[in-house]
């Protein structure tokens, strides 16, 4: 040992490879995009028609890829902020507060406003309003009901328990509208998950979340990197933990509600895709991040492709889908936990 | 600066609603180690997170003559770094980022592309973890994670370090070599405030001793002092043999 030896630079080949990885991403983005217009059960040779088709088609392919990737994104924050792999968006009440409030707008719009809305106010942007409004809300009673200084754990537990309220108060709304079988199945739509009435508006709306919110919640990659060695370790090294939590907290719920607004109320993707992603780009947050928000998107943009793409006379929910590839991943997970390896 | 750099007194913690650390003094100057020494229990990790500003606490706790409670947390990991007993860092990121990690506070507020950090390799190089810098955490032995957490506090640059039992699980040439590399620390001029259980260790390295037993100091001072017949014995109830066990010394090849 000899602290007086010369320092003389590093060789670092590390970047070079991560470069490379991130470049086949893209280009996998680029392709899947283009991919993704002539997918559907449209015809396209109708000229005009199939210009429709097109424009519909890159609207919902669009919206699917910022809500992927805001799930996995949300989730990567999620894992970070709590140490653990199996942490997912969700965990935290603001997906279900956002569902809640969808619906709740909806209950208003079909039952009270009979199916008009306000003036200067769009119909189809009354959901995606109200998932906004419920998963800032939830946000609200979720910190001011976990102090500052209180534990992570106390955060999650919080989180747990209104997530639990929220999907029993959204259960007892749909109880009490089920006469109204058209309202039914427009919450139901909700709850399963879908992108197929995704149009110029709820992009915009995803976009302005989304991108609003991944650029701040990157910003924390390197606190999230300390906190990897737990919040005693990060606090020592300067890492000031109360503001990191209640920041990852509130980019989570923007990034979350922007995908709940826009139909892709999906599980597993912020669990699934992170664990994919970390044994190619590493555990460290600033690439993983950027990484989750490309590989957040292309998941559930091949997912949407997938449930267009299936001879079905209702198209596959995305939710169901997510599911089917989810719960294996996530049990091949468990395990590689229980055994102790890389998970 | 003249004087101590980390100094207590009448430091109380309590935990879960018991006292656990009951009015410590301490006054730590540069070039020496203070080790913190006394069984199970005494309250020796808690002194030692208390002196961090890890635990909270009341009494004066100063920081090179500064309030240490009124310094943010970047300011303090600029003049004080901790090594705790183990990591809770399970993951499988590389060494030389986990090196990194000491660079925190230094880096700037706003992330960008991150400056080159001598500090980083520097530090790496006086543990000997520069062959390990690409190898990941999870892969390294117990010994190898002592190191590189010692190298990870030297790349804060802060001029005191404490820490937290750290040759509890190394084999005897490790221990060793790990200690001669804290007294080279002292000499070069840092302060060293370390909790150590080998009574033996604390006679070989450590500059002056505090003695705690059930959360109280029963002794503090010049390490002869107090690891001597009288506090051992009312602490540890045990007679102390003055070369009676088995003595080890560092050979030229290492361990």
């Amino acid at each position: 040992m000899n602290e007086a030896s010369p320092a003389r630079p590093l060789p670092s080949a590390a970047h070079p490879r991560v470069a490379l990885r991130f470049g086949w991403l893209v280009l996998a983005v680029l392709v899947s995009a283009v991919a993704s217009l002539y997918v559907g059960r449209g015809d396209l040779s109708d000229a005009a028609l199939g210009a429709r088709f097109m424009s519909l088609r890159a609207h919902r392919s669009a919206v699917a890829f910022l809500a992927g990737a805001a799930l996995s994104v949300s989730g990567v924050i999620m894992q970070g902020l709590f140490r653990n792999p199996l942490a997912s968006p969700s965990i935290l009440g603001t997906t279900a507060g956002a569902q809640l409030g969808g619906e709740l707008m909806l209950v208003i719009l079909y039952v009270v406003l009979g199916n008009l809305a306000p003036a200067g106010l769009s119909a189809e942007m009354f959901t995606p309003l109200g998932c906004v409004l419920g998963s800032l809300a939830s946000l609200a009673v979720v910190l001011l009901l976990t102090p500052l200084r209180a534990s992570t754990v106390s955060l999650l537990l919080t989180g747990f328990l209104f997530s639990s309220l929220f999907a029993s108060l959204s259960a007892l709304l749909k109880s009490l509208v089920q006469e109204t079988w058209q309202l039914t199945r427009v919450l139901n739509t909700l709850s399963l998950g879908s992108v197929s009435g995704a149009g110029p508006r709820q992009l915009a709306l995803a976009a302005l979340l989304v991108l609003g919110a991944l650029g701040p919640a990157w910003l924390w990659w390197r606190e999230l990197d300390v906190l990897m060695s737990g919040e005693e370790e990060a606090a020592s090294l300067g890492v000031d933990v109360p503001r990191l939590r209640v920041w990852c907290v509130v980019w989570t719920a923007v990034l979350t509600s922007g995908a709940v607004a826009v139909g892709a109320s999906v599980p597993f993707v912020g669990l699934i895709v992170p664990h994919g992603l970390r044994r190619v780009f590493g555990e460290g947050h600033r690439f993983l991040m950027p990484a989750a928000f490309l590989g957040g998107g292309l998941f559930l943009l091949w997912c949407d492709m997938f449930c267009r793409a299936l001879p079905l006379r209702n198209e596959l929910p995305l939710s169901v889908l997510t599911a089917l590839i989810g719960v294996p991943v996530f049990l091949r997970l468990l395990s590689d936990l229980e055994r102790g390896g890389d998970a | 600066m003249s004087g101590p750099l980390l100094s207590a007194e009448e430091l109380c913690v309590e935990r879960g609603g018991r006292r656990v650390l009951n009015g410590f003094a301490l006054a730590a100057e540069g070039s020496s180690i203070s080790a913190l020494a006394g069984p199970n229990g005494a309250g020796k990790s808690s002194a030692l997170k208390a002196l961090a500003g890890l635990l909270p606490s009341r009494g004066r706790l100063q920081l090179f003559g500064r309030d240490l409670r009124a310094l943010s947390r970047r300011e303090r990991a600029h003049m004080l770094a901790y090594v705790p007993q183990q990591s809770l860092l399970q993951s499988g990121i590389a060494v030389r980022e986990v090196v990194r990690q000491g660079r925190y506070a230094h880096d700037p507020v706003w992330p960008g592309r991150r400056p080159q950090q001598p500090a980083v390799e520097h530090a790496m190089r006086a543990t000997d973890v520069l062959e390990l810098r690409d190898r990941h955490w999870n892969e390294l032995s117990g010994g190898e994670q002592r190191r590189v957490l010692l190298a990870r506090a030297l790349a804060t640059e802060a001029p005191i370090i404490l820490l937290d039992e750290p040759t509890s699980a190394l084999d005897v040439g490790h221990a060793l070599q790990f200690l001669s590399l804290l007294r080279e620390l002292a000499n070069a001029g840092r302060c060293i405030v370390v909790v150590l259980h080998d009574l033996d260790q604390v006679s070989r390295y450590a500059d002056h001793c505090v003695l705690l037993h059930r959360g109280d100091m029963v002794a503090s001072g010049p390490t002869r002092e107090v690891i001597a017949p009288e506090p051992v014995r009312a602490v540890y109830g045990v007679e102390l043999v003055p070369n009676g066990a088995l003595g080890y010394r560092q050979t030229g090849g290492g361990a």
